[in-house]
């Protein structure tokens, strides 16, 4: 279970340009099921996903894994959970330029104690399945939109974490795609991976076991 | 452990590939820098080791005779006073002076071919040395002979200070690879000097002093100084002295240098901060994968090692081969000063560890700093702020 209590975030606290993006945020995300944040562009879903996944600190609040509170843990533990545990899709794919599509996969397992090349008919199978295959050997700027946001799917997946926080991760892809992106998910779900996702894709919350709704920073459902 | 290790360099490897922009500027940068430092270098160290060889044939004491703080020709009558002192095993006279040929100048020494000179240990090109009895014969370093094409046998005739013609037979040539030293050298007998230079019979230049190896000169040369009017040079005062001149030209061009490494450095710096935002996003994304901040720290440490190792290692044997092989043109006639070396003569050039050791440490130090100190900046931010900041 994750648990957040009262997390506020305050981009900017005390500046002129102070943006308060979360306040008084609380929520419950179990495992094995497919927790889902909605609600409009800005409300704070980007934000909220970061701070679930320990890459951002909330200016107030606890994150609490387990029943661990993690939130003042040191960034050496918040770095090796992550890598132990966690796989991200991030809104704006963040894939690394002047690498291929298998580069870009096989990466977060340089951080591991194993050999990357282990994991390349895994790669190969799931980006087959995503029907990306024969652009495994592309450079990242020779990849459409879709493509990349394939390739940051497979990536997240490729060390087969724990937990699974993805933001937006249909938003740039077809109808087709975004199909097997759900079967997918689900798949996921079934062997009992934790996923969070921040989406207004209909069909995504259609599969979700529980749908939160931000608004203006606040979580109204 | 051994795993993660591999899979770093591997990245970091990467990482220099991918960033080839970046990764010319600062080769090529410190390339430049490097090259130039370490010719300087590497001739001072060549230098000071030539000093090191020519004081060897040099007497453990000289001494001089000042008069109203002159110096003047020395009585030789100094050499019964000197040879009581205890420990004196030899003392020897000598005449030089300096003659100008051409646009040159050259030293004139003349030796008591009574005793063997130390300078008979330098090696001959051709010919043979002055031994007793042999008036009117020279042997020359290699600079005169190539000068005025001198070969054994040739006659050539030198003008004195009087305006006086002195005709003299090479019987010898001094190897141009032994030393810098026999370079400008033209070695006749005393009595040749004497008449040459106008220096009055009782009278010498200096006398050399040999100490008997159980006693320290410089200790004989405390208890010369209670003799009145004597100036007593000690041969290690001699070599600390080259080194002094040798080090100071070279800390001239060092000091140039070292302000176009900073330049350098700020321009590697100011390459990193035109890729900063990439890097910026990449150690966020890193991190966000389950880099620790120390796996970035490694990743930069290695790009940086293997940039700068690679360009100080090359500059330095560039370096080596403009000295060497190239005559370090623009260089050396600043760190010789007073001499004059033709084309053909053998610039020393000598690797001192320590020398190589320093290159690197200033070349790949900034180096590492200009790129370890933002990534670790980076790392140390929240995975997601640092990613924001590389997209913006």
């Amino acid at each position: 279970m994750i648990e957040l209590r009262n997390i506020t975030k305050i981009y900017n606290k005390g500046k002129p340009n102070e943006v308060i993006a979360l306040k008084d945020i609380n929520m419950k995300i179990e495992e094995g099921k497919i927790t889902v944040i909605t609600g409009p562009s800005g409300c704070g879903k980007t934000t909220l996903l970061s701070i679930i996944g320990l890459i951002l600190t909330p200016t107030y609040g606890d994150v609490i894994y387990n029943g661990e509170n993690v939130t003042k843990y040191s960034d050496y533990w918040k770095t090796k959970f992550r890598r132990e545990n966690i796989g991200f899709i991030f809104q704006h794919i963040n894939l690394l330029p002047g690498y291929n599509a298998l580069e870009n996969i096989l990466l977060p397992l340089y951080s591991m104690d194993l050999n990357p090349m282990d994991y390349i008919d895994k790669a190969m199978e799931l980006l087959s399945r995503l029907k990306v295959l024969e652009r495994a050997k592309h450079k990242v700027e020779q990849l459409s939109g879709g493509e990349q946001q394939r390739i940051a799917f497979v990536r997240a997946l490729i060390k087969d974490p724990k937990y699974i926080l993805a933001d937006e991760p249909t938003v740039f892809v077809d109808e087709e795609t975004s199909h097997i992106i759900h079967n997918i998910m689900e798949d996921l779900r079934d062997k009992g991976k934790t996923i969070i996702i921040s989406t207004h894709d209909p069909e995504l919350i259609k599969i979700a076991d529980k749908v939160y709704r931000l608004y203006n920073g606040r979580l109204i459902t | 452990m051994i795993k993660k290790q591999k899979n770093i360099i591997s990245y970091a490897f990467d990482c220099i590939l991918r960033y080839k922009m970046r990764t010319m500027v600062i080769l090529i940068t410190f390339l430049i820098a490097t090259t130039m430092i370490s010719s300087v270098l590497f001739v001072k160290d060549g230098l000071e080791k030539e000093a090191e060889i020519s004081i060897e044939a040099a007497p453990d004491l000289t001494i001089q005779f000042l008069r109203g703080g002159r110096l003047e020709p020395i009585p030789i009558s100094y050499i019964n006073e000197i040879s009581k002192i205890e420990g004196v095993e030899k003392v020897v006279p000598r005449i030089w002076g300096y003659v100008g040929i051409s646009n040159y100048v050259f030293t004139i020494i003349g030796i008591d071919t009574s005793n063997i000179s130390p300078l008979e240990n330098f090696g001959l090109e051709s010919g043979r040395f002055i031994k007793e009895g042999d008036r009117g014969k020279i042997v020359v370093g290699k600079l005169l002979a190539n000068l005025l094409n001198l070969k054994v046998g040739d006659n050539v005739i030198f003008l004195n200070e009087a305006i006086q013609a002195k005709k003299y037979q090479v019987i010898g040539i001094f190897s141009d690879q032994t030393s810098i030293y026999t370079a400008d050298m033209i070695i006749m007998s005393i009595e040749d000097a004497r008449d040459f230079f106008n220096i009055p019979n009782g009278y010498v230049s200096d006398l050399c002093v040999y100490i008997n190896p159980r006693y320290r000169p410089s200790d004989i040369a405390v208890k010369m100084s209670t003799i009145p009017n004597l100036r007593v040079l000690d041969k290690d005062l001699l070599l600390r002295g080259y080194k002094v001149a040798y080090a100071s030209r070279g800390g001239i061009f060092v000091t140039l240098w070292s302000i176009i490494l900073v330049a350098v450095t700020l321009i590697s710096l100011s390459q990193m901060i035109v890729v900063g935002q990439q890097s910026r996003f990449e150690v966020g994304l890193l991190k966000s994968f389950g880099f620790s901040t120390l796996d970035i720290i490694e990743v930069r440490l290695i790009e940086s090692l293997v940039i700068g190792f690679f360009a100080s290692s090359l500059g330095m044997i560039l370096g080596y081969i403009y000295s060497l092989y190239l005559g370090a043109p623009g260089l050396i006639d600043i760190l010789l000063g007073w001499y004059f070396l033709p084309r053909e003569f053998k610039i020393p050039v000598f690797i001192n560890w320590t020398t190589v050791f320093s290159i690197y440490s200033v070349t790949i130090f900034p180096l590492l700093i200009a790129t370890v100190v933002p990534a670790w900046l980076n790392a140390i931010t929240d995975p997601d702020i640092a990613m924001r900041r590389g997209i913006a």
